[in-house]
């Protein structure tokens, strides 16, 4: 699909790659960090079900009542996701994604910015 | 999820609904009606989902072998979807465009997940699990954890005792 990325400025959203769209094109616009979100959401429900299905063993078809409703249950939750894209109100898998995608922060940067500040107290005194 | 429609206009984007956003927000930009295609393509999918388990709802039982293959085929279908989403070479074809009427019977949450057959899965471990320098490690964990509680609890009690006169007066 063509897509593009911007940059929101007021009443206007200033475009990457212009080019892709046509002029009077109707388009949806979504927030980067919020469509990521749920997109990677969806990607790791996927992912979990596979994951089921190939430790499954074939024979053991016994053990599909079980699993089959934990299956379920990621389609819920993928299906949740879906419709989320064109409601307003946040869903409650918004918040488990998100601490889930958090960056560390990394030893090296805390140490950066506390020879910083020594050297500015430096300067200071 | 904040979404807005708009449209394009000399190289940029008027949008319908500028409120939502800040300036200088990141945004991602799509062709509405690919868009709307390509959700309904997706749903299509997971409706499918929920038939391959609408057929033993009401019977009670559990879906065999065939139906996990089906549905792991139709898993794979949305991760092409997915996959298409951001493959710009791609024309989506317009010749139908799913909507979906599935009743919501069909797409509720059940309750209680973790059922009596799945605790007979988890119960019968078929292979013993060697015991490797990490799994000790767990297990001194969990019993320094449940002793950790245990002396929680009985410290709030004395502390309790202490603060609250009331309790040693009924005991009187």
């Amino acid at each position: 699909m063509r897509v593009s990325e911007g940059v929101s400025d007021g009443n206007i959203a200033e475009l990457y790659n212009p080019e892709q769209f046509q002029e009077h094109e109707e388009v949806i616009v979504f927030t980067r960090e919020d469509f990521h979100r749920t997109y990677n959401s969806i990607r790791g429900q996927i992912d979990y079900i596979n994951k089921v299905d190939m430790h499954l063993d074939r024979v053991e078809e016994w053990k599909l009542m079980g699993y089959w409703t934990k299956i379920l249950e990621r389609i819920n939750i993928l299906d949740i996701n879906m419709n989320s894209m064109f409601k307003e109100e946040p869903v409650q898998c918004h918040l488990d994604s998100y601490l889930y995608d958090t960056i560390k922060s990394s030893e090296k940067k805390i140490a950066v910015s506390a020879n910083k500040v020594s050297v500015q107290l430096k300067h200071s005194i | 999820m904040r979404h807005s429609y708009g449209i394009m206009d000399e190289r940029k984007i008027l949008l319908y609904k500028p409120h939502l956003f800040l300036k200088g927000n990141n945004l991602l930009i799509f062709p509405s009606k690919d868009f709307h295609k390509w959700h309904g393509d997706i749903k299509e999918y997971i409706d499918g989902l929920y038939q391959i388990n609408s057929i033993n709802l009401e019977n009670g039982k559990s879906i065999n072998i065939n139906e996990l293959n089906l549905a792991s085929g139709l898993l794979t279908n949305i991760t092409e979807e997915l996959e298409h989403l951001f493959d710009a070479k791609r024309v989506s074809d317009f010749s139908f465009q799913y909507v979906s009427t599935l009743d919501e019977k069909y797409t509720k949450r059940r309750e209680n997940w973790y059922t009596s057959d799945m605790m007979k899965c988890d119960m019968r471990i078929p292979v013993k699990p060697s015991i490797t320098p990490w799994i000790q490690h767990q297990n001194m964990m969990e019993i320094i954890d449940q002793s950790a509680k245990e002396f929680t609890m009985v410290r709030r009690k004395k502390s309790k005792e202490l603060t609250d006169p009331s309790i040693n007066e009924k005991r009187i």
